[in-house]
């Protein structure tokens, strides 16, 4: 099974940040997700966006990364949001209960501008 | 921009049956003889945010050369005979067909003066890990993966849980010693790994980082499913069943 390099790039739009995921999000992309992390929030954004547009293949130790995110986001009273999953993703970001917390987008712009609203689970 | 699900590399695809289908509600499917099937039917998978307590990731490790076994082969192993690994009095009731996505399995474990009952669910699996997720009234909501992989010439095998205590009780017992039965549940559980393979002086390292140490106090109505206060009634009120038992077969 190849595995491409997870990355995470962060940038800025109308004070929300968005940090767009590349790759295959699996135990090895704890790292690149931290530093990802911490550079979207050290100026406190209005929300956190994850773009999951030009990710890969996520396993359980994916999902267990982005619930690392939900904690933090949730210490820190940051909404997150996310688009870009497919539909695939999107029954296991139900299953696992994730979309309990994190508002699934269909675009960035709908994921910027929080139109589903924001989830407290 | 719309999202594209037809755009995306076919990485995305390729793990589609190693994840476990949509439920709203779990169902067990058998119910393997001696095991005590309480709090699992009907009841609502918990990922580690829908729990009460602190949320904890533990990490459980332990390297075996790899001449010894591979990766695959080892988690083959741990999926077939995944409950004759653990420290004994507790008991793992793995669906008929193994430990494949979606299957439930049931849980009866060794508690202090009582057998508890409740199950898992298994959310993912492939040939180097897979993942048990808890329903509603299990001790602790969340989910904990086993992995195997291959590290300069080493296997490194790996439990790793993330989660939070159910409700209050939960996490009143985690702190009261729970959390150091859990370590021993699980090095003792490597530990039974390792000798299986070879190697039953293997040292399991252990790593708990708390994630959020905020107890989320809306969450305490937890308590209603409890498997520890269900599991209790069920037990106090074994005596009643034997009775009616007795007099229901008398009467016929």
């Amino acid at each position: 099974m190849t595995t491409r390099e997870a990355l995470a790039h962060v940038r800025r739009r109308d004070g929300v940040a968005v940090i767009e995921l590349i790759g295959d999000l699996n135990a090895a992309a704890e790292s690149a997700l931290d530093e990802a992390w911490t550079a979207a929030t050290t100026v406190r954004p209005d929300a956190v966006v994850l773009s999951f547009e030009n990710s890969g293949y996520i396993n359980s130790t994916g999902i267990a990364l982005v619930v690392g995110l939900l904690a933090s986001a949730r210490a820190h009273r940051i909404p997150i949001r996310a688009y870009g999953l497919t539909d695939h993703y999107r029954e296991i970001f139900e299953i696992t209960r994730l979309a309990d917390f994190m508002a699934i987008e269909n675009d960035e712009d709908s994921a910027v501008q929080g139109v589903g609203g924001d989830r407290n689970g | 921009m719309t999202n594209s699900s037809n755009d995306k590399p076919a990485a995305a695809g390729r793990d589609e049956a190693n994840w476990a289908k949509m439920v709203s509600r779990l169902k067990v499917s058998q119910v393997p003889e001696g095991a005590m099937n309480l709090n699992v039917d009907g009841r609502q998978l918990t990922s580690p945010i829908q729990g009460f307590g602190k949320m904890w990731q533990k990490t459980y490790v332990v390297r075996l050369p790899s001449e010894r076994v591979a990766p695959t082969e080892l988690i083959a192993t741990w999926r077939k005979d995944f409950g004759d690994f653990w420290p004994p009095g507790n008991h793992f009731y793995a669906p008929l067909t193994g430990i494949e996505p979606g299957e439930v399995a049931l849980l009866n474990m060794k508690v202090p003066g009582m057998k508890l009952s409740t199950g898992v669910m298994v959310l993912y699996a492939d040939e180097e890990s897979f993942t048990l997720m808890t329903p509603q009234g299990h001790m602790f909501a969340g989910w904990i993966t086993f992995s195997a992989a291959q590290q300069d010439d080493a296997t490194v095998v790996q439990a790793q849980v993330l989660m939070r205590a159910s409700d209050p009780i939960f996490e009143l017992a985690l702190v009261m010693g729970g959390h150091r039965q859990e370590d021993q549940f699980w090095i003792q559980t490597l530990g039974n790994v390792a000798a299986h393979f070879g190697h039953p002086d293997a040292t399991v390292d252990t790593k708990v980082v708390c994630v959020d140490r905020k107890r989320q106090w809306s969450r305490w109505r937890n308590v209603w499913h409890s498997s520890a206060i269900r599991s209790a009634i069920y037990m106090a009120e074994a005596p009643i069943r034997g009775a009616r038992s007795l007099t229901h077969r008398t009467g016929a």
